[in-house]
């Protein structure tokens, strides 16, 4: 049955303009009821993470939520602890979820090529009620994070990982020098011995972290394979 | 080239050149319909026609497959002629 586009449109508009600007995201609702202004918003959106400068934006954003992050906790722990370590777990959670949407993000398809994947024709040639079924999915997957890691995406996530890494080593080092230095020679005549045995600690961990992929390698390569028999001398 | 801790390694990365954006341009065939068939997003088909990836042994073989052709013509480390360069070479050397 064909659809009328009149009555779409009119659905659309008769909505309020922050229905129709943002709550659509999240309300459910029917997509067929979604007007070519809603359309252009998800085609728009659907496209934000494939360009370079929008997702250093992202990135940068990353600084000021933690600083946020970190005065809210900090603000938090003095008046209780147990407030202190519920705001650091919530916010910890909420961070970790934004950072796992940011990683699902690099690996899911676009609606424009889902469309020529799924029913090989392009996006503007589907029905309404395909369009519909298939912005429901996409949104679907990328909530529960089913989208094709290829071997490009996992290299390029082991690329990442590796910088990451290397970057760690020194800032866990400055990080461990800057936290004895603090317990050695700050304001805490009281409490001196039991920031030392932090530190002890600190130091291990930090020691640990960084051996990690030496001894992970040394636990799973297999033997090395000698000459053949054939060509050995 | 990558530098790691203290030991510098060198890891020279070879970047293939390949013909997938010819190929496909003359099968009129998109980049969603290649990538499903050969198993990967469209988003790395993208990335080895500009350049930006160096596909693995088994995707090379996968998309040289696709395309009935042998994997030395469609990937190269070397750059390719262009296909109408060829074309004039073989009818001269045929004439």
């Amino acid at each position: 049955m064909p659809v009328d586009m009149n009555n779409i449109n009119n659905a659309s508009n008769e909505r309020s303009w922050l229905w129709r600007k943002i709550g659509f995201w999240f309300v459910p609702v029917r997509t067929e009821t979604l007007g070519p202004e809603q359309w252009a918003n998800v085609r728009k959106m659907s496209r934000t993470g494939k360009r370079r400068t929008r997702r250093l934006l992202f990135a940068l954003l990353l600084v000021p939520v933690l600083a946020f992050e970190i005065a809210v906790s900090l603000r938090l722990v003095r008046l209780d602890p147990w407030a202190g370590l519920m705001s650091t777990a919530w916010l910890t959670v909420l961070l970790g979820l934004w950072v796992r949407s940011l990683r699902i993000g690099f690996a899911q398809v676009s609606l424009e090529d889902r469309a020529v994947m799924e029913y090989g024709a392009e996006f503007d040639a589907l029905k309404e009620k395909q369009r519909g079924q298939l912005f429901q999915r996409a949104v679907r997957d990328g909530l529960f994070g089913r989208v094709k890691i290829d071997e490009h995406e996992a290299e390029r996530r082991l690329q990442a990982q590796a910088a990451a890494y290397r970057l760690l080593g020194p800032a866990l080092v400055v990080f461990v020098a800057g936290y004895w230095g603090v317990c050695l020679f700050g304001p805490f005549e009281a409490t001196r011995h039991a920031l030392a045995v932090t530190a002890v600690v600190v130091t291990w961990l930090a020691a640990l972290v960084l051996a990690a992929p030496t001894m992970i390698r040394m636990w799973t390569q297999p033997d090395d394979p000698g000459e053949t028999a054939a060509v050995a001398e | 080239m990558l530098r790691m801790s203290n030991e510098i390694v060198y890891i020279s990365i070879m970047l293939l050149h390949n013909r997938i954006a010819v190929l496909r341009a003359e099968k009129k065939l998109s980049r969603a319909k290649l990538a499903s068939s050969v198993g990967v997003n469209p988003q790395t088909i993208g990335f080895l026609e500009r350049g930006d990836y160096t596909p693995s042994l088994e995707l090379a073989f996968k998309i040289a497959e696709h395309f009935g052709l042998p994997v030395e013509a469609v990937f190269s480390p070397r750059p390719f002629r262009t296909l109408s360069e060829q074309v004039y070479k073989l009818h001269k050397r045929e004439a």
